[in-house]
């Protein structure tokens, strides 16, 4: 039992004494501080600060002052809870009782979480964007409405989806916001039924499509289907409305699940199902006219910032309502894109996940690193990016089918049948299987983490080489061998050694490279960054050169003892295309090199 | 909403005076300016970590009393190399464009040679194009690119400027 509280008398200013809220104990006792707190305000100067001894102002810098707007995410919101929000009226269920105004506000929340999904892609926060809405947060509660609990769902599944693919790439730095899902209902019951649920509303909309275009053809169904909603007028352009957007959610959903299945098994498929979104989409575009007509109120503003084809803002959304949940960062109000941008992006990251879809899995090193370069420069987003990298690098193999050192084998001009050598099992030949996997993830980074990862990876080449090298001269000091397994060996390492010089470089030149994309170079410095990548490809050149002689070798070796035919011979003499596409390269550096340094002079 | 043409301060450049950073009474000075013109949100803390462990990397610039511009930084060991690191650089709009911002950040620089610095960092928007034009013609370099460095989505170079080794003494 708590004792009786104790009156203390204050001091300060001759106020009547408070009751004190927290009561006296036995083994406690107010004393009044008043007057060392009066004391102590004179005993700092200016500029003097106290702080504990493990407590600097480095550690003080984080210290976020409460109740100010810029720095509390607590501070600015309408409501406190989503209990509350709901309690008030945020999200109403039904949306409203005029069947078609219901309908119509359904399809703007669908809308804006298109918007919102676009957002969060671009890198925001998934509490702040798709999670703001208020629908999505009490998922449970939308049950009585099929069509926006359906909906829901659905997206629910495919932020899942989405958020899983990402995780698995592991993203890095400023992309990691992506994946912070703490706090978020993400993991609902019953979500792998997500396409059944859809398919059911699906199906019943689909009936009432029929239903109005046969009675509009005075063709009567015998069907007792309660229409959409009330306005017979308005039926047809609802029906196809929702009918898009809900045929685009389920065929994007399988776009993610095929291409989620192991070693490029559902590519084919995805393509399919990526076609029909596109379809979707355009159908979803054309909605736009009827949504903007089907009521005589418009809506303000310019209708291409809008988050909703209708034009009218979304009921059921607080980005707010998160804040705390969104990110270890203060509070921001980000801007939503514009439901055209969203769909915009959408159509943009289809085309993208389409031609990684439709990527034949070369097995071919070269090739493969051709296509990333190639795919990078539509600058995709993070999510077909992280696509693109859990197809090519599975379960530590190459497409989680081809083993590392068969893919280096074969980079490596080396004979088909030395892909099984126990020399795999050495370490350094591990370590270059490691190697070769990093490079492809990062291959698959955006630009700017990409150059800087690739600059520092550099170095990890060269020690590689200087490794195998070693174990080559511990192994094989002396020159002659007899034994056919020795003879193979020294191979293995020739050939490889060479190979892991020609990756060295070309390393070197995406580095470079990179830079011009990046903006990194002044006017002032291109004459320095020509000249490098004239040495670079010097190299590079000369690398890939040797390659090829050494990979013709082999390949005369493999062929019976044939006589060389005058055209063979010709062939052997002339010098390959790739070599010949670099020397290109090396006298439009050397020119430009040339050029810029005479420009400089003058 | 019509947009006012920008007033621009009337002055001469002698008339601006540069102070070093002098103790308490400038701290406020500092925050209303940065809390004015840029969007991050900085506690007093953060301006108390620059100006007491560095007083002397930290300038003002005043007009007529008035103080115009601002300029905060920090210097100490990253990794193997003594780097000076620019951290504020504000001066209000009415007296951009004459060179004040260039005088606060070469006093800084001065200061941050003067004390041992390798080099001198900054991040700055890749939009920035003022702050990149001021800081290349000073001789800073784009080192890197960061992604979505900025909470809204925009990028940032990361600016370094590399003193010329000490020189050898014959």
């Amino acid at each position: 039992m708590a004792d009786k509280p104790v009156y203390e008398e204050a001091s300060i200013d001759g106020q009547p004494s408070k009751l004190a809220s927290i009561p006296a104990s036995d083994t406690t006792v107010w004393a009044d501080a008043s007057p060392l707190l009066q004391a102590a305000c004179a005993g700092l100067r200016d500029g003097e600060l106290i702080h504990g001894d493990n407590f600097n102002l480095f550690a003080a810098m984080s210290a976020l002052e409460i109740m100010d707007p810029k720095m509390d995410s607590g501070i600015v919101c309408t409501y406190y809870s989503i209990d509350e929000a709901i309690e008030n009226g945020a999200a109403p269920i039904p949306i409203s009782l005029d069947s078609t105004i219901d309908v119509c506000r359904t399809i703007d929340i669908m809308d804006h979480l298109l918007a919102c999904e676009a957002a969060w892609h671009k890198g925001h926060s998934l509490a702040q964007t798709v999670f703001s809405c208020i629908y999505l947060l009490r998922l449970d509660r939308t049950a009585p409405h099929a069509l926006l609990h359906s909906y829901c769902r659905i997206i629910r599944a495919t932020c899942k989806a989405v958020v899983s693919v990402v995780s698995d790439a592991r993203t890095h730095e400023e992309e990691d916001l992506f994946t912070m899902t703490y706090g978020l209902p993400l993991n609902g019951d019953g979500d792998d039924k997500c396409l059944s649920i859809l398919n059911a509303v699906e199906e019943t909309i689909s009936r009432q499509l029929r239903a109005c275009k046969a009675t509009s053809s005075k063709r009567r169904l015998p069907e007792d289907l309660e229409p959409l909603q009330s306005n017979p007028n308005l039926e047809e352009g609802f029906c196809k409305a929702l009918l898009c957007r809900l045929r685009f959610r389920k065929h994007f959903f399988h776009v993610l699940s095929c291409m989620k299945r192991p070693q490029g098994r559902g590519l084919e498929s995805a393509r399919k199902h990526i076609a029909s979104c596109l379809t979707e989409l355009e159908s979803i575009l054309k909605s736009a006219d009827f949504l903007r007509s089907c009521f005589d109120e418009s809506c303000e503003g310019d209708i291409d910032d809008k988050t909703t084809a209708s034009g009218f803002e979304p009921i059921g959304f607080d980005a707010m309502l998160n804040s705390r949940l969104s990110a270890p960062t203060p509070p921001r109000a980000i801007k939503i894109l514009s439901w055209k941008k969203g769909v915009e992006y959408f159509v943009k990251l289809l085309h993208d996940l389409d031609v990684i879809c439709s990527y034949s899995l070369d097995p071919h090193l070269e090739s493969l690193l051709r296509f990333v370069v190639q795919f990078q420069k539509s600058q995709p987003d993070l999510v077909a990016r992280s696509h693109l990298q859990l197809l090519l690098v599975q379960d530590g193999k190459l497409y989680g089918r081809d083993p590392f050192f068969a893919v280096i084998n074969k980079a490596a001009a080396l004979p088909e049948a030395t892909k099984n050598h126990d020399i795999q099992k050495n370490e350094s030949f591990l370590q270059l299987g490691m190697l070769v996997m990093n490079l492809l993830k990062i291959l698959c980074t955006n630009a700017a983490w990409q150059r800087r990862k690739l600059g520092k990876f550099l170095q990890d080449w060269r020690v590689i080489y200087v490794q195998l090298e070693l174990a080559f001269r511990n192994e094989y000091g002396e020159v002659s061998s007899s034994s056919n397994d020795e003879n193979t060996c020294m191979k293995i390492f020739q050939h490889i050694l060479l190979w892991v010089e020609e990756q060295t470089f070309w390393i070197a030149f995406r580095f470079l490279i990179l830079g011009f994309e990046l903006e990194l170079y002044s006017t002032g410095e291109y004459c320095m960054v020509y000249w490098y990548l004239y040495a670079v490809l010097i190299k590079l050149a000369e690398k890939t050169h040797l390659m090829m002689a050494v990979s013709h070798d082999t390949a005369k070796r493999k062929g019976k003892k044939k006589k060389d035919s005058p055209k063979d011979l010709a062939r052997e003499s002339r010098i390959p295309p790739a070599v010949l596409f670099l020397q290109c390269y090396i006298c439009l550096a050397e020119g430009l090199t040339m050029y810029l340094s005479r420009c400089l002079l003058l | 909403m019509e947009a006012k043409p920008e007033e621009k301060a009337e002055f001469e450049e002698p008339e601006i005076e540069y102070v070093s950073y002098g103790g308490e009474h400038h701290l406020p000075l500092i925050m209303n300016l940065v809390d004015q013109e840029l969007s991050e949100p900085y506690s007093i803390f953060t301006y108390r970590y620059f100006v007491y462990l560095w007083p002397q990397l930290s300038f003002l610039a005043f007009h007529k009393g008035k103080c115009v511009g601002t300029v905060v930084c920090k210097m100490g060991e990253h990794r193997n190399t003594f780097r000076g690191y620019i951290a504020m650089l504000v001066v209000i709009k009415p007296y951009r464009g004459r060179g004040i911002a260039t005088e606060l950040v070469t006093r800084s620089i001065r200061m941050m040679m003067e004390s041992g610095c390798e080099e001198v960092t900054l991040e700055a928007e890749v939009t920035n194009k003022g702050a990149l034009a001021l800081y290349g013609r000073l001789g800073f370099i784009r080192a890197k690119r960061l992604f979505h460095y900025y909470l809204n989505g925009v990028d940032a170079f990361r600016l370094k400027l590399l003193f010329p080794p000490p020189r050898q003494v014959l």
